[in-house]
């Protein structure tokens, strides 16, 4: 745009001190303000749809420069200005509350913001983020959801969804929308899937979860929760009694590490400690019944998203943490933001080195991990990581609690219980989505092991899409 | 939410609920469980449906009141109330396969999931002998099992009024043990099979694999979810970690590293009983029963 003003510097959004908010798990990041929003959308350099390279970043290809725009437009009237940028972002993404606060947005829409050469990035998630708390704080987006009812023409076809997750809770509104009955199973007794169990509230607060979900109540999704496909019902029962059938239960199976000693007490899974804490509550214990052992001295195993999360729970306890990574820092593969709160928290970081045993005391509780030390080679491996090597030299760190986050594979209970291809632990898909078993289609962690919300909503959008086609054609 | 049909004290600290669930009343199989949460601030807990009805859609559980949250359903849950969730049902179905003569041993209230797994292998075609050990105050399941099996047997006994827990765990090895030597010394059995504290079964197992009897138990470990999802459940089996929940809940005696086990069922003990506590606490502030 010609002869506009630069404006180099990010508009920063509020943020609680640290020393305050590790003392409880109230959300960190307090967003923008409606003034704040519009001055973080005026820096933005406004490129043209086709070339804008934060539209081609976004794995749902949100119209950004549009949105961001209408903010600017309606400055005067931030109820018009947040109704008109959100009717843009629903085009593309129906949870942006979510997608603002967790999407890893530095690699991906922010990633070739123009701005970024000339100055700092536009903050695309916290504005993203912006419109969608201001729509639901002011019932914007309830309103704009009622307009639509009317206009969803009913259709008599009926589609089962497995796994209430962001890939199942995408499909299931994409398709309601097109008037389709849908019926959730969700084998937990809350849905959300990771967004309710695994991400905690100081990151996602879990009443904005439950808000989502009742948008799809509203527009007539039936949520059957403690139904576990598989054994409740199974997979070949859903397609006798729906046309067609779409497997998004995530990629929940923890990973372990296979070094003496992992069955100690103290030994938590990240999705143990973190479903204890999210979905039970067991940092209210014993107003809530569920306990957590979180000892003086934490040692978290892993460096991605999961283990940030487990480890700044663990924080919230009042007790040191300690984040400890095979590799180097360069390969933590964390959201930024999380990994500068971690710090900013007093969590220490220790890279290059890998557990080798757990050691217990004399009633089966770990007090100890052993760690060899690592170095870095110069090969890189398939995914382009720089390898690492054991040095033969050891270090041992005391620990009351430690949580192994180093990854999970998809759900085992539905792939051992139905008959489609499954590669590598994977569910197989063709190009529409859908499995080797006709009418079954699947998305989300489901068929990539762990990925993220955003391309888990990309999946249950596209599968709701190729449901669609499949079903109109089945009808006529 | 499940609608509660009938409730009934069945011997002391044993409570059965009738509880209308059809999604689990239509699959459930011997050998399998459900995880119920039964308060907004409860835990999930697994229970077993010891009786069920597919066409009617019920289930029965039965509790023995043991901690905060049995106690508490006990002392809140009416007939009419609902439980807010019944997963399932979870776990593998027990192979119903024919051994010949079984042993089906159940250490207190270990008994309840004894029952419908005897039950249908008496059906097809074994000869079940059941063992109930346990206080005698706390026998149920009496007539059931004597309508369903070859033969049962109430291994039972006097609570002293100086026992506490402990004691009364020590007597039920002390019988338990006893008792199956006594029946493997002059019987031959085929298979024999075990529900319990896992301290009990330990003991139990020790006895039967001096005779080399196959033997298999359903292993109590502590659970979150229920769906393979947490870990909390896991146990080394044959050397390899096992999630009891999914590859479970029964698994080969011979394989089960027994004392590992007795240390993670163990691992909260401090806690709930601070959970009790707050409990009794509250009950007592709000002038409540008890
Ligand atoms: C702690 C943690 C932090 C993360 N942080 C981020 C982040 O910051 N940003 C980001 O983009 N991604 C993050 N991720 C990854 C992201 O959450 C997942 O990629 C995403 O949730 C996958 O969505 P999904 O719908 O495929 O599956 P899930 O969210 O896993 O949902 C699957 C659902 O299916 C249910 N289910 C499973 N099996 C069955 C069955 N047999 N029957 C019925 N229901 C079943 C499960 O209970 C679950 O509710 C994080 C993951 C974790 C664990
Ligand atoms: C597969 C399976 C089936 C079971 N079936 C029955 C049944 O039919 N009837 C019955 O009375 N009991 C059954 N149990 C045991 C039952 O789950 C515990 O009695 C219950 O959790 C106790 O909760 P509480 O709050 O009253 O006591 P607490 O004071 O919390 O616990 C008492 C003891 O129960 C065990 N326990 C506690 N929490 C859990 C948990 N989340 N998962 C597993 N064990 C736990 C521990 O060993 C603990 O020390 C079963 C357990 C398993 C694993
Ligand atoms: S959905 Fe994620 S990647 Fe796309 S614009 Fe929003 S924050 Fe960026
Ligand atoms: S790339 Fe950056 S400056 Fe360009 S439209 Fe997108 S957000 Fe605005
Ligand atoms: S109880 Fe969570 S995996 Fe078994």
């Amino acid at each position: 745009m010609a002869n506009k003003k630069i404006i180099k510097e990010r508009v920063p959004t509020r943020e609680r001190a640290p020393e305050d908010r590790i003392k409880d798990f109230e959300e960190v990041n307090q967003g923008y303000t409606f003034e704040l929003a519009v001055k973080e959308a005026e820096r933005c350099l406004q490129c043209p749809y086709n070339y804008a390279p934060c539209i081609k970043g976004c794995p749902v290809h949100i119209n950004i420069p549009g949105f961001i725009s209408k903010l600017v437009q309606h400055r005067d009237n931030p109820d018009k200005a947040v109704r008109e940028a959100l009717g843009v972002i629903w085009q593309c993404n129906a949870l942006p509350a979510t997608t603002g606060r967790v999407c890893p947005q530095e690699d991906q829409c922010e990633k070739n913001c123009v701005m970024g050469k000339l100055g700092d990035k536009i903050n695309i998630g916290k504005l993203e983020r912006f419109v969608a708390d201001y729509a639901r704080e002011h019932g914007i987006d309830e309103e704009l959801l009622s307009e639509m009812i009317p206009n969803i023409e009913k259709k008599e076809q009926s589609v089962a969804i497995v796994g209430a997750g962001p890939a199942g809770l995408t499909a299931a509104g994409e398709l309601a929308r097109q008037g389709y009955r849908v019926t959730m199973f969700e084998a937990l007794h809350e849905a959300g899937g990771v967004l309710m169990y695994g991400i905690p509230e100081f990151r996602l607060p879990k009443a904005i979860v439950e808000k989502e979900i009742n948008k799809l109540k509203t527009l007539g999704v039936d949520i059957r929760t403690d139904h576990i496909v598989g054994r409740t019902v199974t997979v070949d029962e859903l397609l006798n009694e729906y046309d067609a059938v779409f497997i998004s239960s995530g990629a929940g199976t923890p990973r372990l590490v296979n070094v003496p000693g992992v069955n100690l007490n103290g030994i938590y899974t990240a999705n143990e400690f973190l479903t204890r804490i999210n979905l039970m509550k067991a940092y209210k214990f014993p107003e809530y019944d569920t306990p957590i052992y979180v000892g003086e001295k934490v040692v978290v195993i892993g460096a991605g998203n999961t283990a940030m999360d487990a480890a700044r729970s663990a924080r919230r306890f009042g007790v040191d943490v300690t984040i400890t990574y095979r590799r180097g820092e360069e390969f933590v593969s964390a959201r930024e933001e999380e990994v500068e709160h971690a710090k900013q928290e007093g969590i220490k970081f220790e890279f290059l080195i890998n557990p080798v045993e757990f050691i217990g005391d004399e009633n089966g509780k770990v007090k100890a991990v052993k760690f060899e030390k690592m170095k870095l080679l110069d090969e890189v491996d398939s995914r382009g990581k720089r390898k690492i090597q054991g040095t033969g030299e050891y270090v041992t760190l005391p620990a009351d609690t430690v949580i192994i986050a180093i990854g999970k594979t998809p759900n085992r209970l539905i792939i051992n219980t139905s008959d489609f291809k499954v590669e590598r632990g994977k569910i197989v898909v063709d190009e529409n989505m859908m499995t080797s078993v006709e009418g079954v289609f699947a998305g989300g962690d489901a068929i990539r092991g762990e990925a993220t919300v955003i391309l888990a909503m990309g999946d249950g959008r596209k599968a709701a899409k190729a449901i669609d086609e499949y079903l109109k054609n089945k009808s006529q | 939410m499940f609608e509660i049909l009938d409730k009934k004290e069945l011997a002391k600290n044993e409570v059965m609920y009738r509880i209308k669930a059809p999604h689990v009343a239509k699959k459930v199989q011997p050998g399998q469980f459900v995880i119920v949460r039964a308060f907004p601030t409860g835990e999930r807990i697994p229970l077993t449906p010891a009786n069920w009805d597919r066409d009617e859609g019920w289930i029965e559980l039965m509790t023995f009141i043991r901690g905060k949250t049995t106690l508490r359903m006990a002392n809140e849950l009416k007939v009419g109330d609902s439980i807010m969730d019944i997963a399932g049902p979870l776990g593998n179905p027990t192979p119903m396969k024919k051994f010949g003569k079984i042993l089906a041993i159940g250490l207190i209230a270990g008994i309840i999931e004894v029952y419908p797994i005897a039950k249908a292998w008496q059906k097809v075609g074994n000869d079940v002998t059941s063992i109930h050990v346990t206080p005698k105050a706390m026998a149920i399941l009496k007539d059931e099992f004597e309508a369903s099996v070859s033969r049962h047997i109430i291994e039972g006994f006097d609570v002293q009024p100086d026992w506490g827990m402990n004691d009364v765990s020590r007597e039920v090895v002390r019988r338990a043990t006893a008792k199956v030597k006594e029946l493997l010394d002059s019987e031959h059995f085929d298979f024999v099979f075990i529900v319990g504290p896992a301290g009990g079964e330990k003991a139990v197992f020790n006895v039967v694999k001096e005779y080399g009897i196959p033997m298999e138990a359903d292993l109590h470990s502590i659970m979150v979810d229920g769906t393979g999802m947490c870990g909390a459940c896991r146990v080394t089996v044959g050397g390899e970690v096992k999630f009891s929940c999914i590859d479970g809940p029964g698994f080969d005696a011979y394989q089960v590293d027994w004392d590992e086990l007795i240390h993670r069922t163990g691992f909260y003990a401090p806690m709930e009983k601070k959970a009790m506590e707050y409990y009794l606490k509250a009950l007592k502030e709000d002038g409540g029963e008890q």
